[in-house]
């Protein structure tokens, strides 16, 4: 049981980082950005290309991340950038069109330049573990976990502390009093966007280590997208908290019914919370 | 006037479907078919409820797998295949008003994240409960007419095309528009919304279903699993939007496409066809939101203003 937990942990570490790229999005602009997963399994795919030439995975995470940052940006010029002006239901419908499409175009074009196959990254330490207390950790869990934190917590003083953070925050709670304030809202947008497909990075790595193919993608965003609502929506600091929760609950269901319906037990807490607490169960109440 | 004529093309296109295995015998033409009617059938009971009423569902393979499974368990255990699709159908109908419904109560715009979570837990359970494939026993084989399942295919995809040509006419159908142009205005207006949005899905899943088990009756063995693949939810969703959003022809004109590229490019280069149509359709979502639909009313007004001044002058 403790074992189990410990892994629930480490992949709950995961879900929320997963999570904190859609939740960005989703919080400052109410885009549901649905590709989010492919856009992941991409960048695994850069990051395993980086491997054959011997850069090991976790070096080749900023360089794989500016890239994102750049692809992210090009998609939001591209395509998001005609949503901002329609009202909140229309831009959460419209981006997750779209992003749709931008999945099946990511998906397809991914098997076509790499086949199917199932992928995995294996440097020489992906098989470590250490033993605490007569529990197993896996080496690789447990930097996920250490970026996880390290990540959340910067993002969070970005947004919080410096002038552009806090430009983001104020167009999440209203883009016209923002745009007033003399907040270029186009470009918050703009960069926001860019960064959480750049954060999509981290995620690529550890996913990387564990294993990958084309269509996994819509998988991972699934964990992603029940973490935020699990978190409330907007509400970035209940992301971590939410993806341990949902990681933990996986686990105690793999302990309970077996591993085959892990993703399921995720599926159905996410619906229940969906239909019974709309708002989330992480969130501190408005004002 | 326009009632007529959509009667008119509706005997026509019977008529030429009915007769056209007459003409054409071979296996591979039937099968071509087979498979538009199939796409029609779950492209245009999507369209009920994404094109006409406004809630765009990721869910549908769950319900177009729930026919599929339930046919061909009801069917191989030795009854006819006309009650059984009908068990199978209504089967999906079930599952809608179980799990679909809660799904309505959450505000629109995460109906379809909510449904797409739905698709895959059944996807996930099915796949679980029958891991292996299903194949028709050596009774079924040799009894086996590709002129049966082409009629009960085509007579389903003319039934869903009625159904919601029907509906869409009908005094619900403006509710069903009226809730997908402006929820808020049409429940000011008197709608019932929530129990007309209940309605589409119900009609919808049922004419899916029905989908569903033509394809279990069509296919020879496949994993059960096999027709709750979110491809069945997705398939519906581009063609619907590239044909023609809440139109009547558009579905069966971008059912047409699909498979007209995905036979195309199924010779040489595999899974282009996707790429081209998830690329189309974003373009579709940012500029055309009509659709090819809208854009041949377009072309038809420019002739017909190239035609006007070409008169004056």
């Amino acid at each position: 049981m403790g074992q189990t937990l410990v892994y629930g942990v480490l992949n709950g570490a995961l879900y929320g980082i997963i999570a904190l790229g859609i939740a960005l999005v989703f919080g400052v602009m109410r885009y549901l950005n649905l590709a989010q997963g492919s856009l992941i399994i991409l960048g695994a795919y850069g990051i395993l290309f980086l491997f054959h030439l011997g850069v090991d995975p976790f070096a080749s995470m900023p360089l794989i991340a500016f890239l994102l940052f750049l692809l992210g940006g090009a998609l939001f010029w591209a395509s998001f950038s005609r949503l901002i002006a329609l009202s909140e239901a229309g831009r959460i419908k419209n981006s997750l069109l779209i992003s749709f499409g931008l999945m099946l175009l990511i998906d397809n074009l991914a098997t076509l330049l790499w086949t199917g196959d199932e992928r995995s990254i294996t440097p020489a330490y992906s098989g470590l573990t250490f033993g605490i207390a007569g529990l197993r950790f896996p080496l690789i869990g447990c930097v996920g976990v250490l970026s996880a934190l390290v990540i959340i917590v910067a993002l969070h003083l970005f947004l919080a502390r410096t002038y552009f953070g806090k430009s983001i925050m104020a167009v999440s709670q209203d883009h016209e009093a923002a745009s007033l304030m003399g907040v270029n809202v186009n470009l918050t947008c703009l960069v926001s966007f860019a960064i959480s497909v750049g954060l999509a990075s981290i995620p690529s790595a550890l996913i990387g280590l564990k294993s990958f193919s084309p269509t996994v993608g819509i998988q991972w965003f699934n964990k992603g997208v029940i973490v935020v609502m699990l978190s409330g929506i907007g509400n970035i600091n209940g992301v971590f908290p939410a993806g341990l929760f949902l990681g933990i609950m996986e686990a105690i269901s793999v302990y309970f019914f077996g591993a085959p319906y892990r993703e399921v037990t995720g599926l159905v807490v996410f619906v229940l919370v969906m239909v019974l607490f709309p708002k989330g169960l992480f969130k501190r109440q408005e004002l | 006037m326009m009632r007529r004529r959509a009667w008119i093309t509706f005997c026509l296109a019977a008529l030429c479907f009915g007769f056209l295995p007459a003409l054409i015998r071979s296996e591979y033409f039937l099968n071509l078919f087979l498979m538009f009617f199939l796409y029609v059938t779950v492209a245009q009971s999507w369209n009920l409820l994404g094109g006409f009423t406004g809630q765009i569902s990721l869910g549908h393979s769950a319900f177009f797998g729930t026919g599929a499974l339930i046919t061909r368990l009801i069917w191989t255990a030795g009854v006819p295949i006309v009650p059984a699709l009908i068990a199978g159908s209504l089967s999906s109908v079930v599952l809608a008003l179980l799990v679909g419904v809660p799904c309505l109560r959450m505000r629109s715009a995460y109906f379809p994240i909510g449904t797409l979570a739905l698709a895959m837990i059944a996807q996930i359970t099915v796949a679980n409960l029958f891991p292996l494939p299903g194949s028709l026993s050596r009774g079924y084989l040799t009894g086996y007419s590709m002129l049966s399942r082409y009629y009960l295919a085509l007579l389903v995809a003319m039934l869903t095309v009625a159904v919601v040509y029907w509906i869409v006419r009908s005094r619900t159908g403006l509710a069903l528009v009226g809730i997908r142009d402006d929820e808020a205005a049409a429940e000011a207006m008197g709608v019932r919304t929530f129990k007309h949005k209940v309605f589409a899905l119900m009609v919808s899943s049922w004419l899916v279903g029905l989908g569903g088990g033509i394809f279990a009756y069509h296919q020879v063995s496949y994993y059960y699993s096999a027709p709750f693949e979110l491809s069945w939810s997705f398939l519906p969703t581009l063609t619907t939007f590239i044909g023609g959003l809440g139109t009547i022809a558009g579905p069966i004109l971008g059912a047409a496409c699909f498979l007209g590229l995905s036979e195309i490019f199924a010779i040489s280069l595999g899974e282009v066809h996707l790429v081209v149509f998830a690329f189309t359709f974003i373009l579709v979502v940012l500029f055309v939101p009509g659709g090819l639909m809208s854009i041949s009313t377009k072309i038809r007004s420019l002739t017909a203003r190239i035609a006007r001044r070409a008169t004056r002058v």
